[in-house]
């Protein structure tokens, strides 16, 4: 095992945790991704037992979950195994398919609201053009945040999650935190 | 404007790049004896038709599927849209 | 403060504002206007051109007169329209345009001078010498017919923008509104409603009408805990929608803390983007006046908008009043003001037939043909049936009939039509899809009508969705006909004002007319009738009504008013909707950032990277001696560099090799396993247009690298191959541009420094020669990518591991390279390197550049297709003769400019003598000497000439020698050691 220490996408040791009024971000720094898109003639596998969504979707498993990102593809992710070659993993459950290690291309944000759905779609009608209404657990898309090209994901009614490039970070935790603090001094 | 994915459903165009003219998926065969002029055409003639237009869209902040989208330049009001892909194959067979 | 009995304001509370520096006292639920009517303030402003005295004409958002800066410092805001400030604790506000005091104007002397300053003076006056124009003219015209003051300083308040998504969205919270967002929410849809005013109710909030025989305030207050109740509809009150976009998206801005003494920090206006699926417009209708000679005095102003004053606001002008109507609504005004005891002189009615509707002096048949008072109105002159008389009046209400607020409805163009028995213009046909115009927007101007309009308006529009939506229960209400006679303006010889906001009166009209200035178009522009901060909403019917009266035509044949988003006047400040400075945009950092900023390392933006520029150390004084300090480390030691930011592209697929082989002109199909080649794209135009590297990791898996600039629209353009021109062909894309940290480890010492963290892997040169490519572990396990590719010239290598190792795998690789000289370089020695190394980038490969020119000729395969193939070809580029060659100066010391024109020495320095031009240049540490690239005509059999490089713009030339462009290492011994 490597000696080498990572730092988060945020540049820190530890991923970064704050709380605005009923809304909690978390940086989820152990979250494994690989991207798996179908070759030509590929059945689609069921990578984890996983039955690959369909578009704007969003299926979690056990520890794993997928979200379709574009025609025959996807991204998987699984909790906890961002120090694992997670990719190499897939590969061997997804014959076929083009894969492709995602892990550190994104940060990864976890959204949780103790009140409830409410500050969950205040907070999204702030930072992205979805209609809510049809944005319920089990959605997920692709959409600009800002000026940068983000994934977001309801992974319950009081639970969203912002996948963002790792790059900017910075940026779209300050993003968040933003429009989280309005909503709170509100 | 509302762009109708076809996989997505109605989504903002400011998610989308705009390209043009999609006749630009009519690549000529560039081992035809007039290839050259007719890449010329290809490259740098368009029709800019007030009216009925079929145009490419990339859902760059989406799912980054190219669309040809069917639009009528003058009200906006847009008849159609395809998946680039499917346009694309659909050629391909025809003409073979 | 004299107060009338009743009105909708807090008498519990005092909210204390100045006004021109005088302090006032008002309640909650005033607005500024209403709190200066209430405290017996009529003068409120000095006019735009004439600087005549001016009070309120209006209630609402059309105000053109009583315009004020409000707040202070940097809040300062101009041209705020008092009507639609709602009063708060502290409120700071001043009177515009007039010095030394809103009493007494210097320039009110322009009055005087008015039979100068017709419509279309400054264009006949200023017209000559020319010059004076810009020097003289324009900057006196400008101090002395103006609007507000701008701060001068940056906006202190924050501003923030959000998205919204709705079934239906209600434009205005008056009857008519009300009744629709009722309707629709009941039916379960999600609803909107919008209204720009602090309080739902619109106009009714303004009259005494009755609802089912109670107080409309106990519908509406019904109706709002109704609202509240159901969590399918949103009420936005001080909202306003300003503008229609395609396909049913709407822009509105609601004023957050606009009401409060100071936002703190907090947002200041939101800036929605709504997306309706259908639309209610139900945004009401404003009151016209009729214009009558010195019809602008203060005191004088909309019947309708006195009533207001009076029902809503408990505020009266004066004690004394008169109504000049040529329609029913200005009875109630009369009947409304004398329930609250206020006196009236007498209503003049144009209508012969007109009859009173309670007990006050009415002269039928009557005209206001003149007034008097020099700051606010005294007394007026009616003539009716052949005899003339002065009334003594402190104000004078005057309705000329209601315009639709049709606005949004035109926004796409859509031509509101004229109705003859409302004298007024009403939504056409072809308005912008799904917007429904409803209430007295659309000609309802009864409460009942309005109520009823505006519940069908959503019960059509839900049926549009398929959402059954019934008819709720609409309380009895007033169901008065509305008539109106066509009486606009009042025919004499003097001035009557049309336009208050931009001084247009009835005689600039005609004098437009007479000058043939005569389509609306023209009218308005050479009048100015309908600009500025109203944008006519009072003014553009009667102009219009002016206008066809001289021509003899109707009112639809001399045409139509086009309104243009935004309704009324939005802050920049909103529209920029967000972030500014630092976080105006995202920027993106590269994995060794942190460890750079700890360094010292100077940064630069390169698009939305920020990128290490340099590093200098102790001691060093000037940003050269860091850069020459570092490329020489690289040509001596060697050198790390954050190579991350170039585009990663990952293609797999059978068919990826083949995918490549068409997009790159050079031949990819065969690049074998475990090998690199630099390949060059091409426009379909065929010019050259970005570069990189493509390693093959398997047979159906390749990386390929773009530069950093293109690394977005490379992958577009591979999206568009693969999906649009190709896709027969089996390949899958993906960036991971942001997965992978790279690192450039450069110089002749870089094998040793990476055989000290490769995990058993033999880097021997002929175990990994110059373009291998590998996978493998470093530093004990960590998984990495190892690519023996060089943009220095230098043996090199690119190693690349999970992004999050970056900032370790760098302090690594520096503390075991320490006795190897192992030293950080930025982007300005990359860039010393490779010109050095002659290597073409972004200022040879800007769109102009062919293969051939950049010396790559050889590279665009004749064996295949690719994208620009065939038009490389093409006679005008394959007969281009510029060729890049390297550039030094005869005289050692001399510059070198990129940017610069070659000539041929002697040749005079002219656009058919130019031979090319510099594109980059730099200090060259190796050579001794400043340094460039360029390219220059038949350059490749030019070596050994001296030509002249000329940098007109800062009037210097200089003479420099031609040489091959690699500066560093011809043969390329170095790269493959």
């Amino acid at each position: 095992m490597s000696d080498l220490r990572p730092i988060t996408a945020l540049g820190a040791a530890l991923p970064r945790l704050a709380s605005f009024g009923a809304l909690e971000i978390r940086e989820n720094g152990g979250l494994a991704l690989a991207s798996m898109a179908l070759r030509r003639g590929t059945v689609e596998p069921t990578p984890f037992g996983l039955a690959l969504p369909g578009p704007g979707r969003w299926i979690a498993g056990q520890g794993v979950a997928a979200l379709w990102t574009g025609l025959d593809q996807w991204m998987i992710e699984a909790e906890g195994r961002a120090e694992l070659d997670f990719a190499a993993e897939l590969k061997q459950l997804a014959p076929g398919c083009s894969v492709t290690e995602q892990t550190d291309g994104w940060v990864a944000f976890e959204i949780v609201s103790r009140a409830g759905t409410g500050p969950i779609d205040a907070l999204l009608s702030k930072l992205v053009n979805v209609d809510l209404a049809d944005f319920g657990p089990g959605r997920a898309t692709r959409t600009g945040l800002e000026h940068m090209s983000c994934f977001v994901i309801r992974r319950s009614e009081a639970h969203i999650a912002v996948l963002g490039a790792r790059s900017s970070a910075g940026s779209l935790w300050h993003a968040l935190e933003t429009a989280a603090k309005r909503l709170e001094e509100r | 404007m509302l762009i109708p994915h076809p996989l997505l459903g109605l989504r903002d165009a400011q998610e989308f790049t705009y390209l043009g003219d999609a006749r630009l998926i009519d690549r000529p065969d560039p081992s035809a004896p007039d290839a050259e002029a007719a890449f010329c055409d290809y490259v740098f003639l368009r029709d800019n038709p007030a009216g009925v237009h079929r145009e490419f869209w990339f859902h760059e902040q989406g799912d980054r599927s190219w669309l040809v989208v069917t639009r009528d330049t003058v009200t906006h009001e847009v008849l159609g849209a395809e998946l680039a892909r499917d346009a694309a194959l659909s050629r391909t067979r025809c003409s073979k | 403060m004299t107060r009338l009995s009743g009105g909708l304001i807090d008498r519990s509370q005092t909210l204390n504002f100045s006004f021109d520096g005088k302090r006032y006292q008002g309640n909650p639920g005033d607005t500024l206007a209403s709190a200066l009517l209430a405290n017996g303030v009529r003068l409120m402003g000095r006019s735009f051109k004439y600087h005549r005295p001016r009070g309120l004409l209006s209630v609402g958002s059309e105000e053109p007169n009583a315009l004020v800066e409000l707040r202070s410092g940097a809040r300062r805001e101009p041209n705020t329209r008092a009507t639609t400030v709602e009063l708060f604790d502290g409120l700071e506000a001043r009177s515009q345009n007039r010095w030394p005091s809103l009493g007494f104007d210097a320039l009110a002397v322009n009055d005087l001078l008015s039979p100068f300053f017709t419509a279309g003076f400054y264009y006949k006056t200023f017209m000559w010498p020319k010059a004076f124009w810009e020097k003289l003219y324009e900057p006196a015209i400008r101090r002395a017919a103006g609007l507000g003051r701008l701060s001068m300083q940056a906006d202190p308040d924050v501003y923030d923008k959000g998205f919204l998504h709705c079934d239906l969205l209600v434009i205005g919270g008056g009857v008519a509104g009300l009744a629709a967002a009722l309707t629709a929410a009941r039916s379960g849809a999600r609803v909107i409603l919008a209204d720009e005013d602090f309080r739902l109710g619109g106009r009714l909030l303004s009259e005494t009408r009755t609802l089912d025989g109670a107080q409309a305030s106990d519908w509406i207050s019904a109706l709002e805990a109704e609202f509240e109740s159901l969590p399918n509809i949103r009420v936005m009150r001080r909202t306003t929608v300003f503008g229609v976009y395609d396909h049913g998206i709407y822009g509105a801005v609601e004023g957050v803390s606009d009401h409060l003494p100071e936002a703190n920090g907090r947002v200041r206006q939101t800036l929605w983007r709504i997306t309706a699926k259908r639309a209610v417009l139900a945004a009401g209708a404003t009151e016209r006046p009729i214009a009558f000679a010195d019809n602008d005095r203060p005191g004088i102003m909309l019947a309708g908008a006195m009533r207001a004053y009076a029902n809503r606001w408990a505020a009266c002008p004066s004690e004394t009043i008169a109504v000049f109507t040529n329609n029913d609504d200005g009875h109630r005004t009369a009947r409304d003001l004398a329930a609250k005891d206020v006196k009236i002189a007498a209503v003049i009615d144009v209508r012969p037939d007109a009859k009173a509707r309670g007990d006050y002096r009415l002269i039928t048949g009557g005209m206001v043909a003149g007034s008097r008072g020099r700051l606010g109105l005294k007394s007026i002159e009616v003539q009716a049936n052949g005899r003339s008389e002065w009334i003594e009046c402190g104000a004078l209400g005057v309705s000329g009939g209601w315009n639709p607020n049709v606005h949004l409805f035109s926004h796409h163009r859509g031509r509101p039509v004229w109705n003859e028995p409302l004298q007024a213009f009403l939504p056409g046909e072809n308005g912008p899809l799904g917007l429904i115009p409803a209430g007295a927007a659309a000609g309802h101007f009864s409460t009942g009508d309005a109520l009823r309009s505006g519940a069908r308006a959503a019960q059509r529009a839900m049926g549009e969705l398929g959402i059954a939506a019934s008819l709720p229960d609409l309380p009895r209400a007033e169901e008065a006909d509305y008539t109106v006679a066509p009486v606009f303006h009042v025919p004499g010889k003097k001035r009557a004002w049309v336009d208050f906001q931009n001084d247009v009166t009835v005689k600039d009209i005609k004098l437009a007319h007479a000058e043939n200035m005569r389509p609306v178009e023209h009218l308005k522009r050479y009048t100015t009738l309908g600009m500025a901060t109203d944008q006519g909403k009072t003014s553009n019917v009667t102009g219009l009504a002016v206008m066809a009266e001289l021509t003899g035509r109707s009112i639809p044949e001399t045409g139509t008013t086009i309104f243009r988003p935004p309704y009324t006047p939005v802050t920049l400040s909103v529209l920029g909707g967000g972030d500014t400075g630092r976080h105006f945009r995202p920027r993106r950092l590269t994995p060794t950032h942190h460890w750079a900023e700890a360094q010292g390392a100077v940064f630069v933006e390169v698009g939305q990277w920020m990128r290490a520029q340099y590093f200098p150390r102790a001691g060093e004084t000037h940003w050269r001696q860091s850069v020459d300090r570092e490329a020489r480390a690289v040509r001596g030691a060697v050198g790390l560099c954050d190579v991350t930011t170039l585009g990663k592209i990952d293609v797999q697929g059978a068919d990826a090799g083949e995918f490549l082989n068409r997009l790159y002109c050079n031949m990819m199909a065969t690049l074998k396993v475990g090998r690199v080649r630099y390949g060059l794209m091409l426009r379909e135009d065929g010019f050259a247009y970005d570069d990189g590297t493509c390693a093959r990791l398997a047979e159906d898996h390749c990386v390929v690298t773009t530069t950093t600039a293109n690394a977005g629209l490379v992958y577009r353009n591979m999206e568009f191959a693969r999906q649009c021109l190709w896709p027969e062909l089996d390949v899958q894309l993906i960036s991971t541009t942001n997965a992978w940290a790279q690192i450039a480890v450069a110089g002749p010492k870089s094998r040793a420094l990476l055989a000290r963290i490769v995990d058993g892997f033999d880097l021997s040169n002929e175990a990994f020669p110059f373009m291998a490519c590998a996978e493998l572990t470093v530093c004990d396990g960590l998984r990495a990518r190892l690519f023996r590719i060089s943009f220095s010239g230098e043996l090199a290598y690119e190693i690349a591991v999970p992004a999050r190792y970056g900032h370790a795998l760098i302090e690594r690789l520096m503390e075991l390279g320490a006795d190897l000289g192992a030293t950080p370089y930025g982007t300005e020695a990359l860039g010393v390197l490779r010109i050095e190394k002659g290597h073409a980038a972004g200022p040879e490969l800007n769109g102009q550049a062919t293969a051939l020119m950049v010396g790559l000729g050889s590279m665009v395969s004749q064996k295949k297709d690719s994208v620009g193939a065939v038009m490389s070809r093409r006679e005008g580029l394959a007969g281009d003769r510029r060729r890049l060659v390297g550039l030094r100066p005869v005289d050692p010391a001399g510059k070198v400019v990129s940017g610069s024109h070659l000539f041929a020495e002697g040749a005079p320095w002219k656009f058919d003598t130019d031979q090319g031009w510099i594109t980059s240049a730099c200090y060259s540490p190796h050579v001794g000497s400043m340094i460039g690239l360029g390219f220059l005509e038949n350059g490749d059999e030019r070596l050994g000439e001296v030509i002249v490089a000329a940098n007109p713009l800062e009037g210097e030339s200089a003479r420099l020698r031609v040489v091959p462009a690699h500066f560093v290492d011809p043969e390329g011994a170095r790269l493959r050691e």
